[in-house]
């Protein structure tokens, strides 16, 4: 059973139908932005795993950071966390709504965003 | 090389500020609740080799050439054409001297930007919701 699909080049030949002169690097910016707008919307649920350091409190979710595997997170919207307990299991842990939490540790300084100097 | 967390559920914590994810523990590296009562939460005590599983939602990956294939879920295909549609209206409104044509091109450019938002937005998730049958209400037992 195949499932209908839209290619960038059936895409392409679509806009072209309505905008013949639209050149093809502006229709792939264009997916691009829609890919993005679209992101925002739980579309793509995955799961990565990621080491712990020890002593280290702040761990970068950024788009530029990577998991275990040296894989790029690109995360946008963190639903759920495991942590590995003594087993090897990995138990689902809770989120913590309060965030002013009494202590900061500064032993992580290095992962925290620091003024820059422009 | 597993953790020394025993109970994890009730010794670890997890929130998010900016791009940036926090791990707090209130146990020390032999797995036992650190005795300071105020200093008891605080960073995990041992670098544990992917002892942290993250579920997210993620972007899309991106297209780079006319070969590439939408990382996205076929439901949502259409929508893309949309977006483009949308822009590409609006940039002939805002190229054309034509009033009328201004005019046609915007009312055009609202019409995709409202389906677009429609697919994505108003019924997103009614569509790439892979949950299907009804539902039923399990009742209390009483006995």
């Amino acid at each position: 059973m195949a499932v209908h699909k839209i290619s960038i080049k059936q895409l392409v030949s679509r806009i072209r139908q309505v905008f013949p002169k639209a050149p093809e690097n502006y229709i792939l910016n264009l997916v691009n932005d829609a890919l993005v707008e679209i992101g925002l919307y739980n579309t793509k649920p995955v799961q990565a795993k990621m080491s712990t350091v020890a002593n280290q409190m702040w761990y970068s979710i950024s788009d530029s950071a990577k998991d275990s595997s040296n894989n790029s997170l690109e995360a946008n919207k963190v639903f759920r966390v495991d942590l590995m307990d003594d087993d090897g299991d990995y138990i689902q842990i809770p989120r913590l709504i309060d965030k002013n939490i009494l202590l900061m540790d500064a032993s992580s300084e290095s992962a925290l965003e620091t003024p820059d100097d422009r | 090389m597993a953790s020394s967390i025993k109970y994890p559920e009730d010794n670890a914590r997890w929130f998010i500020e900016g791009d940036k994810f926090c791990l707090i523990t209130n146990v020390d590296s032999d797995g036992d609740t650190r005795s300071v009562s105020r200093k008891q939460w605080k960073a995990i005590s041992e670098a544990v080799t992917d002892g942290l599983l993250l579920h997210y939602y993620a972007e899309p990956n991106n297209v780079i050439s006319i070969n590439d294939e939408l990382d996205l879920d076929n439901t949502m295909h259409l929508a893309v054409v949309d977006y483009v549609k949308k822009c590409l209206y609006m940039d002939k409104a805002g190229n054309a001297t034509d009033a009328n044509l201004i005019a046609t091109s915007m009312q055009l450019s609202n019409a995709h930007q409202l389906k677009f938002d429609d697919a994505v937005k108003r019924f997103g998730m009614r569509k790439r919701d892979k949950t299907g049958g009804s539902r039923t209400l399990k009742s209390v037992s009483l006995m």
